[in-house]
């Protein structure tokens, strides 16, 4: 296995709202190797955008991280200065967003964003930093990339913006990109391009990958290794193939029974039953309770993160492995 | 972009046309200058004269075309009070209120867009409060009595700056100008402090709302995210996307405060044509009136035009959309 990268540890992300404090992420752990490509998976509101976020060091106030730890090789960034921080981002660190109509600056030509981006970290020449945008834009796949330096984003269709956003996250290199589901936004056809074409990327540039959706089955493409969340907690991890196939905790479980290929021809689609509860005032209870079949008394307490090899549950019941 | 602009010529043309019979009926149907014109004690003959000398006797029609052909020949008429043409008139008036309006509008804009930006940065600082609550003040205070305290505290009682009048001059393009001279400049600082303090109220609230709003969009979230510094965030990004209303209201304030800077001009006896027109109407010299109603509107025009030309070079996406 390569060299650790990233380190989260107990990461705890609260959102002090009028009406109470929102646990947005709750006691999240995991760890991402070098060139590794990670899914974080959940509903919305689960807390895997704010995970995101709080990498970085970029949660908008009323939000803060209360607790825990993220180590990039080593260094933690949490209760690092904003100066510091900032040589993180986009150096070594950088994300890719949703919509990529609302993330690039509409009155800015795409050459000017990616000189900025380029400026924030280092002092290169007009020419060189040319070059550089140009060499990044090639390969995401713009073609005639030297003329379209000067380009808008609205001359841009949806799919080739957000390759234009992936460029800018691609420019300075970085060691790892978080994903904020970057497909969501575009057309299925698209979707799958630009899906096999960042996994490409991420294996030339031995860039990993935190990948966040809500969609189990692009994630599955391209991830190796599965994070599943709900209502701001991690409740299951483990390699892609083998949690797909034997998922542990019930919420997977019925993750993934719902998904439309399982459905039959004529059967209604299943469903979980409920909804999330609110991320405010979340009880000592397991937060699935209400929506589980096989909880009992245990449940009224919240499970401890159990590990068996590359496998991780929290949960008192699992549905599968072997949990002594 | 040269086809918009030849259009909205044409558009200007027309709506000039349309300003002047409006304005011509309307100023027409505002009591009788004969009266000013003459003693009351003059004879019939000489009032009958008079009337015809003035081409009052036409009918109304005749007079507007009659009017209309002068105009195309640059003939704005004489004044009835001055007895001079009232081009020269309204020229000889023009670069005070000009200088007047452009200092006030310019340090608004260029003193309160940062301020304004700053207060919609960190809105709970002490010193966005102060920049608001100055912000609040400027905008309910009356510019009459602002324009009062100014004078008595700077002219009166601390003695910094001239009450009132435009004091001395110098000439460029050939015509005078009050901020080439140090004197001059103490003159016009209380007048157009006084005009602008409601602009820059204006200007602090339009850049603060549109910081607030824009810090929380993707595309800084996005700029943070790529390592970018506050402060380039603000001055590449956020700037230029707040840009378009302030171009807007600038332009529009702009306009206005040409045309009716009436009460600061006549507080600070500052001689300008918003004092000429006052005086014109209280004398009812109607080619005064019309020509200065025909200027501003000529004005607004310009104005407008011009800040639709910046919009295009603000905004990309009209550039492409007109091409």
């Amino acid at each position: 296995m390569s060299r650790i990268l990233l380190e989260v540890e107990g990461l705890s992300t609260h959102f002090m709202t009028r009406n109470g404090v929102l646990k947005a992420v709750n006691d999240v752990s995991f760890t991402l190797h070098e060139g590794e490509i990670i899914g974080l998976v959940g509903e919305s509101g689960s807390g895997k955008s704010v995970t995101g976020f709080s990498i970085l060091g970029l949660v908008d106030p009323p939000g803060k991280i209360v607790s825990g730890s993220v180590r990039l090789q080593g260094r933690d960034l949490i209760g690092m200065s904003e100066p510091e921080l900032r040589t993180v981002r986009g150096r070594e660190i950088s994300m890719v967003f949703q919509d990529p109509s609302t993330t690039l600056n509409p009155v800015l030509s795409i050459g000017t964003q990616m000189r900025l981006a380029l400026a924030a970290h280092e002092k290169v020449s007009r020419e060189a930093a040319d070059a550089r945008c140009i060499d990044v834009l090639n390969k995401v796949g713009i073609p005639d990339a030297a003329r379209r330096l000067d380009s808008f984003p609205h001359q841009f269709s949806g799919g080739m913006r957000q390759r234009v956003a992936i460029a800018i996250a691609l420019l300075n290199r970085p060691k790892l990109i978080i994903c904020d589901e970057p497909t969501t936004a575009l057309d299925v056809s698209i979707q799958a391009q630009i899906l096999l074409q960042m996994k490409t990327l991420a294996q030339d540039f031995g860039t990993a990958m935190i990948w966040i959706s809500h969609d189990l089955s692009t994630v599955s493409s391209v991830a190796s290794q599965l994070l599943v969340m709900y209502a701001g907690r991690m409740i299951e991890s483990g390699p892609v193939r083998d949690l797909l196939r034997v998922p542990n905790h019930p919420y997977t479980q019925g993750l993934l029974n719902s998904l439309p290929e399982h459905a039959r021809p004529g059967q209604p689609l299943v469903q979980i039953p409920g909804q999330m509860p609110s991320l405010i005032g979340l009880g000592a209870e397991c937060a699935f309770l209400s929506r589980c079949t096989r909880s009992d008394s245990l449940c009224q307490a919240s499970p401890a993160l159990k590990s068996s090899g590359e496998r991780r549950v929290r949960c008192h019941h699992p549905v599968a492995g072997d949990w002594s | 972009m040269l086809g918009f602009v030849i259009q909205r010529i044409i558009q200007a043309v027309v709506v000039m046309l349309v300003i002047s019979v409006l304005v011509f009926v309307g100023v027409y149907a505002v009591g009788n200058p004969i009266d000013v014109l003459i003693s009351p004690d003059a004879t019939q003959l000489i009032r009958e004269q008079t009337i015809r000398a003035y081409g009052l006797d036409q009918p109304l029609w005749k007079q507007y075309l009659d009017f209309l052909i002068r105009l195309l020949h640059g003939d704005f008429g004489r004044s009835f009070v001055y007895n001079m043409p009232v081009l020269e008139l309204i020229f000889s008036r023009l670069p005070a209120t000009i200088e007047l309006t452009l200092t006030a509008v310019l340090g608004a804009t260029i003193l309160g867009v940062p301020l304004g930006i700053y207060a919609g940065y960190r809105p709970d600082r002490l010193l966005a409060k102060l920049i608001m609550g100055l912000s609040i003040f400027g905008f309910s205070v009356p510019t009459f009595w602002i324009g009062l305290v100014l004078i008595f505290t700077f002219a009166v009682t601390l003695g910094w700056f001239p009450a009132g009048n435009r004091g001395p001059t110098a000439s460029l393009w050939g015509i005078e100008w009050s901020f080439l001279t140090g004197e001059g400049l103490a003159y016009l600082f209380l007048p157009a402090l006084n005009l602008s303090l409601f602009k820059f109220a204006m200007m602090v609230r339009l850049a603060r709302a549109g910081t607030r709003e824009t810090m929380l969009t993707d595309t800084v979230k996005f700029a943070r995210a790529s390592g970018e510094s506050e402060f380039t965030i603000l001055t590449r990004h956020v700037l230029r996307l707040i840009s378009i209303p302030i171009v807007t209201v600038f332009g529009l304030e702009l306009g206005s405060t040409l045309a009716f800077a009436v009460v600061t001009e006549t507080i600070f006896s500052w001689p300008g044509v918003g004092k000429l027109i006052i005086d014109s109407i209280a004398t009812l010299d109607r080619p005064v009136m019309v020509a200065y109603l025909m200027l501003v509107a000529f004005l607004f025009i310009m104005i407008n035009l011009t800040v639709d030309i910046v919009y295009v070079f603000l905004d990309p996406r009209l550039r492409h959309r007109r091409s």
